[in-house]
């Protein structure tokens, strides 16, 4: 009964956070209300017996990412509103395209029937066993080519900031 | 599986010259490295054995379409590395611009070979990110900045709907595995969901973001004509190649019933290709976004092979058509690049004025690959689009055929652009351009490459 009040409640905070972080004037509010809004999935995760993801997702978004992004914004000044103007052309492009995209995501949704929900049991799925398992035993090849993935990006962030000597 | 491991220590190997001072030794070594990746490819090709994919978990198989495009991959990948051998000599960026260039070679064999959604995922992303850093490499100019944002931007936009549709294949079929996804789509009680529906159609979109066809090919002109001609050289050829490969592995593995239920989506995708891309490139003065604008409309071309996916030669067709295309682009980009580094960096159709005079070998190889790519009939580029529309008319599709020949007939009219400038104008500046022995012999290999390659039909029969 508690799990239940509890999603309901997660929801609407996430939900609600989302559509601040969209309509608030100052990107500094907006980024906090992201912050909430990565907490409130977080809890979704932990609802979901998933304590791993939950932690790391907290770690990392509401860590990380977000403090690159107040970074960001308070050393470009993004404070000011010196956004340029779209034409509303793109605007009344991008409204239409968005919502017909939205639309047909719900009409999806409405047709699509739910398979039986099977009720997980206290097995510990979302432990980190059970995910180092799954990584070095059927996800194996992928979890290896990744590092190939997280290197490349570490070399180009490198050869990106330093400078050139001559 | 091979060549990736091959290639990653390559790479690994290029950044441990850094720390321990063998850079004099790196470009030698790569250029061997490549070379005996080609070589074990070569000898592993006829073995009856494929290594199929239970042996890597479900993840990479080494079928004869993958071992096909990854040697096409390796190829180009060793003769771009030798046109651009002095890409690599600039010493305080030699080895990330190499272990970079070797880390997307890796994405780009992940691309052709996959059995699951996730490795194709990966591969992507291997390729697309060296490649947003590289299109940024030259970073005092201002329009090679812009060309990285925007590569980085929209890639990654492209990328985010790709996962999203990948999730909702998953959610409608259960399961990564391509095989998984055929097996389901094929029984008699699977009903497709609108959900499935959605999922491959976002599947879709971000795959012809990624081999630039035309609703989604705003990105190409700009990140093409902004990256240094090197890097673009690349991205025209290999990053091609192993997009749209994954795009038809994607099409003969997970989903071989479900072509006609899309061929409107390919119908769209196909047509607006080819009308943008050669419309829009008659009226481009800078050589290197004519490029660009010409291979969306190749890409046009290619998709032809997607949508006549249950002829028996439509693999074949699109495994000549990437091969004799390569070649073709690696060919133009290094005159381009030759040429244009004569003129301090300019890129604009002007710096072919009166080349048949200052250098005939330069102005000969341009004029064949221009007419290949054209399609002027002994040439590969002719035989590639031969195979291509035989394939279509085959498959009942007179009136695409017919707007494929109209469309590339404009081609036509561009291509000839630069013909008529390096014959018949005056050049400015009339000094010879020096050539080094290394590219001369390029220039006469590519020659040869596509003018001989259409001839009889080894490759054409190879896959």
């Amino acid at each position: 009964m508690i799990t239940q009040y509890l999603f309901y409640f997660l929801t609407f905070t996430a939900i609600f956070c989302a559509l601040l972080v969209v309509f608030s004037k100052n990107p500094i509010y907006s980024a906090l209300y992201l912050i909430v809004t990565f907490f409130a999935t977080a809890g979704h995760y932990f609802l979901l017996n998933a304590q791993f993801l939950g932690a790391v997702h907290v770690i990392v978004y509401a860590g990380a990412i977000m403090v690159l992004f107040i970074y960001v914004i308070m050393m470009l000044n993004l404070n000011k509103e010196v956004e340029p103007h779209k034409s509303n052309i793109i605007k009344i492009a991008a409204t239409v395209c968005g919502g017909i995209l939205g639309l047909v995501l719900i009409a999806a949704l409405r047709e699509t029937e739910l398979g039986e929900i099977t009720e997980y049991s206290n097995n510990g799925i979302g432990l980190i066993e059970k995910l180092g398992n799954v990584l070095f035993g059927a996800y194996m090849v992928p979890f290896e080519i990744s590092t190939v993935l997280f290197l490349s990006a570490m070399v180009g962030a490198v050869f990106l900031s330093k400078k050139n000597i001559h | 599986m091979n060549e990736i491991i091959i290639v990653a220590s390559l790479g690994i190997l290029t950044l441990l010259a850094e720390i321990f001072n063998f850079k004099k030794l790196i470009l030698p070594l790569v250029v061997a490295g490549l070379a005996a990746n080609i070589v074990v490819g070569i000898m592993e090709f006829d073995l009856a054995s494929y290594y199929n994919d239970a042996d890597t978990l479900r993840m990479i198989e080494s079928d004869l379409y993958a071992k096909c495009f990854m040697m096409l991959l390796s190829i180009i990948a060793l003769v771009w590395v030798l046109v651009n051998y002095n890409f690599f000599s600039d010493e305080t960026n030699q080895t990330d611009h190499l272990a970079l260039i070797l880390f997307a070679i890796v994405g780009g064999f992940c691309m052709v070979a996959y059995t699951n959604f996730v490795m194709l995922f990966l591969g992507i992303e291997i390729l697309s990110i060296p490649m947003y850093v590289l299109a940024g490499s030259n970073k005092r100019s201002l329009r090679s900045n812009e060309a990285t944002l925007k590569y980085f931007l929209m890639g990654s936009f492209a990328t985010g709907i790709l996962l999203f549709g990948i999730t909702l294949i998953y959610g409608s079929i259960g399961s990564f595995y391509v095989y998984d996804v055929r097996m389901k789509t094929a029984s008699v009680d699977f009903t497709i969901t609108p959900m499935f529906t959605i999922g491959v159609v976002m599947l879709i979109a971000a795959m012809a973001f990624k081999v630039s066809s035309a609703p989604f090919h705003f990105w190409a002109p700009d990140v093409y004509s902004g990256s240094p001609t090197s890097v673009t050289s690349f991205m025209a050829t290999f990053v091609k190649t192993a997009a749209i490969a994954a795009f038809m592995r994607l099409f003969i593995t997970a989903f071989p019933t479900a072509i006609e239920s899309y061929k409107n989506v390919f119908f769209i995708l196909i047509i607006a290709s080819l009308f943008i891309g050669n419309i829009i490139a008659v009226f481009q003065t800078n050589a290197k976004r004519l490029l660009a604008y010409s291979s969306i409309s190749h890409v046009g071309f290619m998709l032809l092979a997607l949508l006549c996916l249950s002829e028996a030669t439509s693999l074949k067709s699109l495994f000549f058509y990437t091969t004799a295309y390569s070649f073709t682009t690696l060919a133009a980009f290094l005159v381009l690049k030759i040429v244009s580094e004569n003129a301090s960096g300019d890129d604009d159709i002007s710096v072919f004025n009166g080349l048949a005079q200052r250098n005939p070998l330069l102005a000969g190889t341009m004029t064949i690959a221009l007419l290949s790519m054209a399609g002027i009939p002994p040439l590969s580029g002719f035989f590639a689009k031969y195979n291509m529309l035989f394939m279509a008319l085959n498959h009942g599709y007179l009136w695409l055929v017919i707007i494929a020949i109209l469309a590339s007939l404009v081609g036509v009219y561009y291509y000839f652009k630069i013909i008529i400038a390096m014959f018949t104008r005056n050049s400015t500046d009339s000094t010879a351009i020096p050539l080094s022995l290394l590219q001369k012999s390029l220039l006469v290999l590519l020659m040869l490459i596509i003018i001989t390659i259409g001839w009889n039909g080894w490759v054409f029969n190879l896959i």
